[in-house]
């Protein structure tokens, strides 16, 4: 069988290996991983000769593989944005989108295309760290399977944070309104979703109940999960409340890996809602256009 | 091929496109003409899937089709106004990708990006980057491209716009060579001579409404009443302005010393009895000519003097 690449994931990868927007991107992506890491070993080191440590500098060198994970998280994160927002906003800066909705490609294919292509980018970025990532390896106590499993979590971020990116580049008109806009989601997704606990925790006094529910779609929380069941093998809830603290359904959810499945699914119904909102907005017989199209001499 | 009916376009109190209604026949080159703002680019983007009309119908090739439905897409080649061009793609790339997305077999897309890139007179650019080529060299690849999925109908809106003189007669070469070649072709323009050289056919379009279609000669000939019709004498002005004022159908616009001009609603059979009657009757002549009306005249005279 002959698989058929969407045009477009073909172009942008095209056009983007050919830039040097790349090289220097994966340089600057491989000096903040050596950074950290050479940070984090500076930190253990020190933290093996304090009062409280048993001086044994193995125990505390596994750290060095989430520690990584969450930089990697944290720069995919900031950049996924920066290169999704412009696809759509800067094909029509370009002047190039109104040619492609002329040949047969769905909207939704356009869409999808541009965050395969995001995701693939963010690949070369994270197969590239895998040389500074496999040193936390290097003392053993961590599976290789771990960092599969790291992979796919970094992809599933990437798809979130370029639907996000996507919709916000299908909404605004120029690249940077569209960076601006995916960070106020992000600002919505990542912060906004702990304020209903926070008040029913302060001020109801009951516990945060099914609040919590929200913090599904939360990245932040679903990789907290995911390096607490890797680290040590247990829910980041497991013993935090009681069942007639957080209702049922949480409870169940905080039970076992739950959690972060629900949580994992819950992220991309998420980001395939952004992209079927993004298909809809730059498809122009859903859109009721009330700007009259101008001449751009 | 192309059959619009009762086209509109509304934006919030504005109408862009005003009841428009149109029929193209196949294997037409058909010229928009309007000034700024008359709905035309309105209406080629409607056509192409690229705008929502308020209400109104668009049928190509005699297919019920919805307007940007993918069967439509495949009958329709683009050319926008103002396209641009992606940094670091060669120019077999660029129709490469633009095949793919007509869902064309790479095979296929190699053999027509050969034969379309000679059509286009750019078979040595090839191996080129797109962002390199001068910008009437774009416009010739985006025609190249519009053909690539072999549409019923192509579609250019102001093909020649920003284009310098020697673009301008390459781009009308290939516009014609495309017709020859049996493409129903709807331009839409602001360079009526170019238009008049090159077009079977046009539409007038002012404030968002189609003032005229039709074959140009018919437009004339509809506007100005009749033939104009020079005659040149050297005596028998007095002879020559009796008989021809007896004609019915026939007006004495103007007389001079050795030139008169009539206007005339007959056939050119009946014209070229009169002038033979004229010599009949021992009017002297020298020559006569019909006046060709220019598109320029005519557009001034449809769109009140308003426009370009």
């Amino acid at each position: 069988m002959r698989v058929r690449w969407n045009p477009i994931v073909k172009k942008d990868l095209q056009i983007a290996a050919r830039s040097m927007r790349i090289s220097w991107g994966l340089f600057a992506y491989e000096a903040v991983l050596t950074m950290t890491f050479l940070l984090a070993l500076a930190v253990i080191q020190q933290q093996t000769g304090s009062f409280y440590s048993d001086g044994n500098v193995y125990h505390h060198l596994i750290y060095l593989f989430p520690v990584l994970a969450i930089a990697q998280v944290c720069i995919v994160t900031l950049i996924v944005p920066v290169i999704t927002a412009s696809s759509i906003s800067g094909e029509k800066e370009r002047q190039t989108f109104d040619i492609m909705l002329t040949t047969c490609m769905s909207p939704f294919s356009i869409v999808l295309g541009k965050v395969v292509s995001a995701v693939i980018h963010i690949l070369f970025y994270v197969v590239g760290g895998l040389p500074i990532m496999a040193l936390s390896f290097v003392v053993g106590g961590m599976e290789w399977s771990n960092l599969f499993y790291f992979i796919l979590t970094i992809v599933l971020l990437s798809v979130f944070s370029g639907s996000i990116g996507i919709f916000c580049s299908s909404v605004c008109r120029k690249s940077i309104s569209a960076v601006v806009l995916s960070y106020v989601f992000y600002f919505v997704i990542f912060v906004l979703t702990f304020i209903p606990a926070v008040i029913k925790g302060l001020f109801v006094n009951k516990g945060v109940g099914e609040t919590m529910l929200l913090w599904l779609v939360n990245p932040i929380i679903f990789f907290e999960e995911f390096f607490m069941q890797i680290m040590s093998g247990e829910s980041l809830f497991a013993g935090n409340f009681d069942k007639s603290e957080v209702g049922f359904l949480t409870y169940q959810l905080a039970r076992g890996k739950t959690w972060m499945f629900v949580s994992g699914a819950c992220i991309l119904l998420l980001s395939v809602l952004f992209l079927l909102a993004a298909a809809w907005k730059v498809n122009p017989m859903h859109t009721s256009s009330a700007r009259r199209p101008g001449k751009k001499k | 091929m192309l059959y619009i009916n009762d086209l509109t376009k509304k934006y919030g109190a504005f109408t862009a496109v005003n009841h428009l209604s149109l029929h193209i026949p196949e294997g037409d080159l058909f010229g928009f003409v309007g000034p700024n703002g008359a709905g035309k680019t309105t209406t080629i983007r409607i056509v192409c899937g690229l705008l929502r009309a308020s209400s109104g119908q668009v049928r190509i090739g005699g297919t019920s089709a919805p307007v940007g439905s993918r069967e439509m897409k495949r009958m329709i080649g683009y050319v926008p106004d103002f396209f641009g061009v992606y940094d670091n793609l060669k120019v077999r790339e660029y129709m490469d990708m633009y095949g793919s997305m007509y869902g064309m077999h790479s095979r296929d897309i190699a053999k027509l990006t050969d034969d379309l890139l000679e059509l286009v007179n750019l078979s040595d650019k090839k191996e080129v980057y797109v962002d390199t080529l001068s910008r009437g060299m774009k416009q010739r690849l985006c025609v190249a491209r519009a053909l690539l999925h072999n549409p019923k109908l192509l579609i250019l809106d102001e093909p020649s716009s920003g284009l310098d003189p020697r673009a301008r007669v390459e781009m009308k070469e290939l516009l014609m060579n495309l017709h020859a070649m049996g493409k129903t072709i709807v331009i839409s323009s602001h360079i009526l001579s170019e238009l008049s050289e090159m077009c079977t056919s046009i539409g007038i379009m002012n404030s968002g409404q189609l003032i005229t279609a039709g074959r140009i000669e018919d437009i004339m000939q509809q506007l100005s009443g009749g033939k104009r019709i020079h005659i040149r004498l050297v005596s028998g002005m007095e002879t020559a302005v009796r008989i021809l004022k007896e004609q019915v159908g026939t007006v004495v616009e103007s007389v001079r010393e050795n030139e008169m001009i009539i206007t005339n609603q007959g056939t050119d059979e009946q014209i070229s009895a009169l002038i033979g009657c004229l010599i009949q009757n021992q009017v002297v002549l020298t020559g006569f000519y019909r006046e060709e009306g220019s598109l320029e005249s005519l557009f001034m005279q449809l769109t009140g003097g308003g426009g370009q």
